[in-house]
């Protein structure tokens, strides 16, 4: 039909072809969500008809052959396509309908909260141990036993054993992890490990163990003084 | 006009019906208790003691909202009018002033049974918190008795006190009214923060009690807070009105009357909603200081969706602006599409880059498959855009891009004269420029610093960066103005209608933003009426999924949208008794012209 | 049906009404409450799309003295006091700390005495180190010690006696509370009368607990 028209379809397989196949191919990147999908598409869809009905004239552009269109107005050809919308936009809602009641064997999405809020008792707690070279080096000898085999030599969560591990252990060197928590959360975390986290955590789900039934409290906190020494973070302070 | 009349009062039975319907239960039922010794609580079945808590405490708010952003621009408007000379912003001071004696009964009215409910509901509560505020609960009704004094002199003076000496009194009774609007609201504001932050001492006299009570970390932020959301909140509402009016009108005159209210009212929205993310970044600075349980489970928890949500509907608020000033551009400047239809492509694409990094959440909704694909629930490459100092950073550009559009807008149709222009021109895009490259700049170098680094002086100096530009560029365009000559008149009256409904959109979204934030102070505090303090220990101590209650937000705006279209309706219901035998309007087939920012004269000054 | 889908029924009920209205009626107030309508259940669907998490509240913790054998018991008491119902750790921290305004706990059991902690506790002002100096930055929100015993948090003579059992635990002390000092209200010999009333009192409750159980099972 007419290029106003043509040019959103284009923009819109555009973003697309994007999102599903440029994107994740990016060295680094991975496959990206639906739901991220859908979303990147909708604020593209929202920019399209913004900006084709910012005036009288590309409004009717953009919408006069759509209208023209669902009301059959002098269409001509294009009659049998009309009624195929009519046909296909019920049919579409009952496929709709049906994917969303079949029993189906896909387990369903993921919500879990990866910082759930602390207990009370470990809020506000700080670092007894002095931050003394010594101290940091005797903490990552720590690491390197009791730590690495999961959260990698390199702090990246890529040891040896993290492989058979989902979710995999956290990547310290990622600053969305350890460097967005205070010292305080990653003694609660290592000290009660994946059963000490709240319902919302879902603590069936990580396979930390409970560290404190085999470290002493000062062995804790040493080890989080390597591990953000080694993943070069510094961890998060209020004052 | 009196099938409309008809229509509306259809409306105001049914919604005295449903009125009726939600309060008979409460009268029949309140006395349903079982516990021995002092009741603690008290339910009522089908709706549920707390959902009614909820929906009427909410109804209460953004009536308070209304009621209290309404006289900050109506005060506004009129010293505007009082200095500038234009008396069509007089008018619309009164018009808006005319709403608040009713909306203010409404407002008291919900509030009475706000207390009333709560007394039947939550005894306990009530108990502990009138046995600490007891002093500020007296304080309160005090300002009341002062703020209704003012209002009914305020408005009832309003054609009496016009000339000279009186009319500064009447200045000075506009900013009382203000003055006791303002203390009406800090005052429950310290009880409502004191719930979510308490500072309790034991020792000391009742006042002494109170005001540390009072003085709670989250007090001040609150307070701020609400003052900005309401201007903003009133502001929308007044456009969407204008909106809804100009749909409607039939004459002329009311479409570029009520074109000309729509343009003012969201201006004053879109002028606060520039502020409202400081004041929000500060707020949650403090719940995160006094608590940071508290700050993780609404940043983290089980509230962080909301906030996914939230960057959703203020992303549509920030369209929905910018929509109605590119609209404005257009339609109001004849001729000028081309000229401005590349800049307005930029700015929109730049605003849709911008809230797609706003809306991306840090753990992502995935099937298994796709979480194993991605390692995890964060995104390798996108997870990065889900943390705070990608937010910052996005809704400060967000933010310049809307004061670019004003500024456009104000521009719009206009030709520098000044010798200076170019330069003032060079300078003022340099600022641009400079500002939105070191807030990036800054928001990128926030991710290999310190939380606390990031925090104290980035976040902090990126909004010293917009409010430099804001405060430089005004000025500057204000002066290059001055001097320029008009190539192209603004004809008011000539949006279409999807300019109305744009409008009604923005309103909505203020509404229901609010409605959201609700839930979220209210299930902030979890299991606690007061945190810390005192547990709630009623059946309804779990806090609802965001699903369900987002169904109670919709109802609570959408009935709030009505009793405010009611109250716009009975104040109104004069106006059109007088436009009848009235004076018949002049039909103006293409509109008259005006300057930009101003409206038509029609010889009332 | 599941209750999220019946919402999610709800929220599409609201937007087709919208769209109704869009569609069959002229008034210009009507066809506004029709996109206010679409506007609004589509936010309700997009709330109904995100992962749904109700807050439960944590089991109540019931505290039964007669549960209570070794002082190790009543120190475990007194940590959960300790975090809840005493409200100490919202000011006070064990172990240096930056987010807390008042001293911190960490070997107090072992640097006080049994007595002087509850008189610490009851009556705060009563006796203040003259040594003792607030260091550094004056803190943002000051705050007094509140008698423990009085309200609002009014702490039992039994409970404050196990956080002090447990402040002692936690220093590496030996507790020095023992159980016998524990006040038991339920077998000092009170009004006979009484004791027989809450008794059928509390059967009864319990048997209508019961009741209701199998009713629902």
């Amino acid at each position: 039909m007419e290029r106003a028209l043509i040019r959103p379809i284009v923009i819109m397989g555009a973003m697309y072809a994007f999102l599903k196949f440029v994107l994740p191919n990016i060295p680094g990147s991975a496959e990206i969500p639906a739901s991220l999908i859908i979303l990147y598409l909708l604020l593209t869809l929202s920019g399209i008809i913004i900006f084709e009905t910012l005036s009288a004239e590309s409004k009717e552009a953009f919408w006069g052959p759509l209208q023209r269109f669902l009301t059959g107005d002098n269409i001509g050809r294009l009659q049998p396509l009309r009624y195929g919308i009519l046909v296909l936009f019920p049919v579409l809602v009952g496929w709709q309908t049906y994917h969303a009641t079949v029993p189906s064997d896909r387990p369903p999405a993921e919500n879990r909260v990866i910082h759930p809020a602390p207990p009370g008792e470990y809020t506000g707690l700080a670092n007894p141990v002095p931050k003394t070279p010594e101290n940091i080096m005797q903490g990552k000898g720590f690491y390197a036993a009791f730590c690495s085999p999961c959260h990698g030599a390199n702090f990246d969560g890529k040891g040896p054993a993290a492989r058979g591990y989902n979710p995999p252990p956290a990547n310290f060197a990622d600053p969305t992890t350890i460097a967005m928590l205070q010292e305080s959360y990653l003694f609660w975390r290592i000290k009660k490990g994946g059963v000490g986290l709240p319902i919302e955590g879902m603590p069936w789900k990580s396979a930390m163990p409970r560290w404190e039934l085999e470290l002493p409290d000062e062995w804790i906190w040493k080890i989080i003084m390597g591990e953000y020494d080694g993943a070069h973070q510094a961890p998060r302070t209020w004052e | 006009m009196s099938h409309v009349v008809d229509r509306h009062g259809a409306w105001l039975v049914s919604l005295l019906m449903v009125v009726g319907c939600m309060i008979l239960p409460a009268i029949g039922f309140a006395a349903d208790s079982t516990a021995a010794g002092p009741t603690e609580y008290r339910d009522i079945p089908y709706i549920g003691s707390r959902n009614l808590i909820w929906i009427v405490a909410q109804l209460h708010l953004l009536l308070a909202g209304f009621v209290l952003g309404v006289p900050i621009f109506a005060w506004l408007c009129e010293i505007i009018a009082w200095k500038g000379g234009e008396q069509r912003y007089d008018k619309l001071a009164k018009e808006f002033t005319k709403l608040l004696t009713s909306a203010y009964a409404t407002t008291a009215l919900f509030g009475g049974i706000l207390l009333f409910l709560l007394i039947v509901f939550y005894p306990k509560l009530m108990n502990y918190l009138t046995d600490i505020f007891f002093p500020s609960f007296l304080l309160y009704c005090l300002l009341f008795l002062f703020e209704t004094a003012t209002l009914y002199l305020y408005w009832y003076g309003w054609d009496a006190m016009q000339e000279g000496g009186k009319k500064t009194l009447h200045i000075f009774l506009g900013f009382l009214l203000n003055f006791f609007a303002i203390f009406i609201m800090i005052v429950p504001n310290a009880w409502a923060t004191f719930q979510s932050s308490p500072v309790v001492i034991s020792e000391g006299t009742a006042i002494e009690r109170a005001w540390a009570a009072t003085w709670n970390p989250t007090w001040w932020p609150i307070n701020i807070h609400r003052l900005i959301a309401n201007v903003v909140l009133g502001g929308y509402i007044c456009g969407a009105y204008a909106g809804v009016r100009y749909l409607a009108a039939k004459t002329a005159a009311d479409r570029e009357h009520y074109d000309w209210m729509g343009y003012v009212g969201n201006f004053i929205g879109v002028f606060g909603l520039l502020a409202l993310p400081f004041a929000g970044y500060w707020l949650m600075r403090e719940i995160y200081q006094y608590n940071q349980q508290m700050g993780i489970t609404l940043m983290g928890g089980f509230l962080s969706w909301l906030f996914i949500i939230q960057a959703m509907l203020i992303g549509v608020l920030f369209l929905g602006s910018n929509y109605y000033f590119w609209l404005g551009i257009t339609y109001r400047i004849p001729g000028s599409e081309n000229q401005y239809r590349k800049p307005i492509l930029w700015m929109l694409i730049s605003l849709l880059l911008c809230l797609a990094v706003w809306m991306t959440p840090h753990s992502l909704v995935a099937s298994i498959e796709e979480a194993q694909k991605m390692g995890g629930a964060h995104h390798p490459l996108l997870g990065v855009l889900g943390v705070m100092s990608a937010k910052m950073t996005v809704s400060n550009l967000m933010i310049l891009i809307t004061f670019m559009s004003f500024v456009m807008y104000w521009r719009a149709g206009k030709q520098d004269t000044a010798p200076w222009a170019r330069l003032a021109k060079a300078v003022m895009g340099a600022i641009l420029a400079l500002a939105s490259i070191a807030v990036i700049i800054l928001g990128v170098w926030g991710y290999f610093v310190p939380a606390i680094v990031r925090i104290n002086y980035f976040s902090t100096s990126q909004v010293a960066i917009v409010i430099f530009v804001i405060l430089t560029i005004t000025p500057l365009t204000a002066l290059l103005l001055k001097s320029a000559k008009t190539t192209t008149d603004m004809v008011w009256g000539r949006m279409p209608p999807r300019a109305g409904y744009a409008l009604v959109l923005n309103a909505v979204m203020v509404i229901l933003l609010m409605a959201l934030m609700g839930y979220a102070r209210s299930s902030s505090r979890v299991h606690w009426h007061i945190y810390g303090v005192m547990r709630d220990t009623s059946p309804y101590a779990y806090s609802p999924a965001l699903g369900s209650a987002s169904l109670i937000m919709v109802f609570c705006t959408f009935f709030f949208c009505l009793l405010v279209a009611f109250i716009f309706w009975v104040a109104t219901m004069g106006d059109k008794a007088k436009g009848v035998q009235g004076t018949v309007k002049q039909d103006l087939p293409h509109g008259i012209p005006a300057m930009a920012g101003g409206g038509p004269e029609r010889g009332e000054g | 049906m599941s209750e999220l889908a019946q919402l999610q029924l709800v929220a599409l009920g609201i937007v087709i009404f919208g769209i109704l209205i869009l569609l069959f009626i002229r008034s210009n107030f009507f066809r506004v409450t029709g996109f206010v309508s679409i506007v609004l259940g589509l936010f309700s669907l997009m709330s109904l799309a995100v992962p749904q998490m109700a807050s439960l509240p944590p089991a109540d913790e019931t505290i039964d003295i007669a549960s209570i054998k070794t002082p190790a018991d009543i120190a475990a008491l007194g940590q959960t006091i300790f975090f809840s119902k005493g409200q100490c750790a919202l000011c006070h921290s064990i172990g240096p700390s930056e987010s807390a305004r008042c001293p911190d706990l960490k070997g107090i059991g072992a640097k006080l005495t049994k007595e002087f902690l509850y008189e610490s506790l009851t009556d705060p002002q009563a006796f203040i180190y003259q040594d003792y100096r607030h260091g550094g930055v004056p803190k943002e929100y000051p705050a007094t010690m509140p008698r423990i015993d009085k309200d609002p948090i009014g702490l039992s003579k039994n409970e404050i006696l196990a956080v002090i059992a447990f402040l002692q635990q936690m220093s590496g002390e030996p507790i020095s509370v023992s159980v016998s000092e524990l006040e038991m209200p339920e077998q000092g010999p009170s009004d006979p009368v009484k004791a027989a009333q809450a008794v059928s009192v509390a059967r009864v409750q319990g048997q209508e607990k019961r009741g209701n159980l199998w009713n629902v099972r």
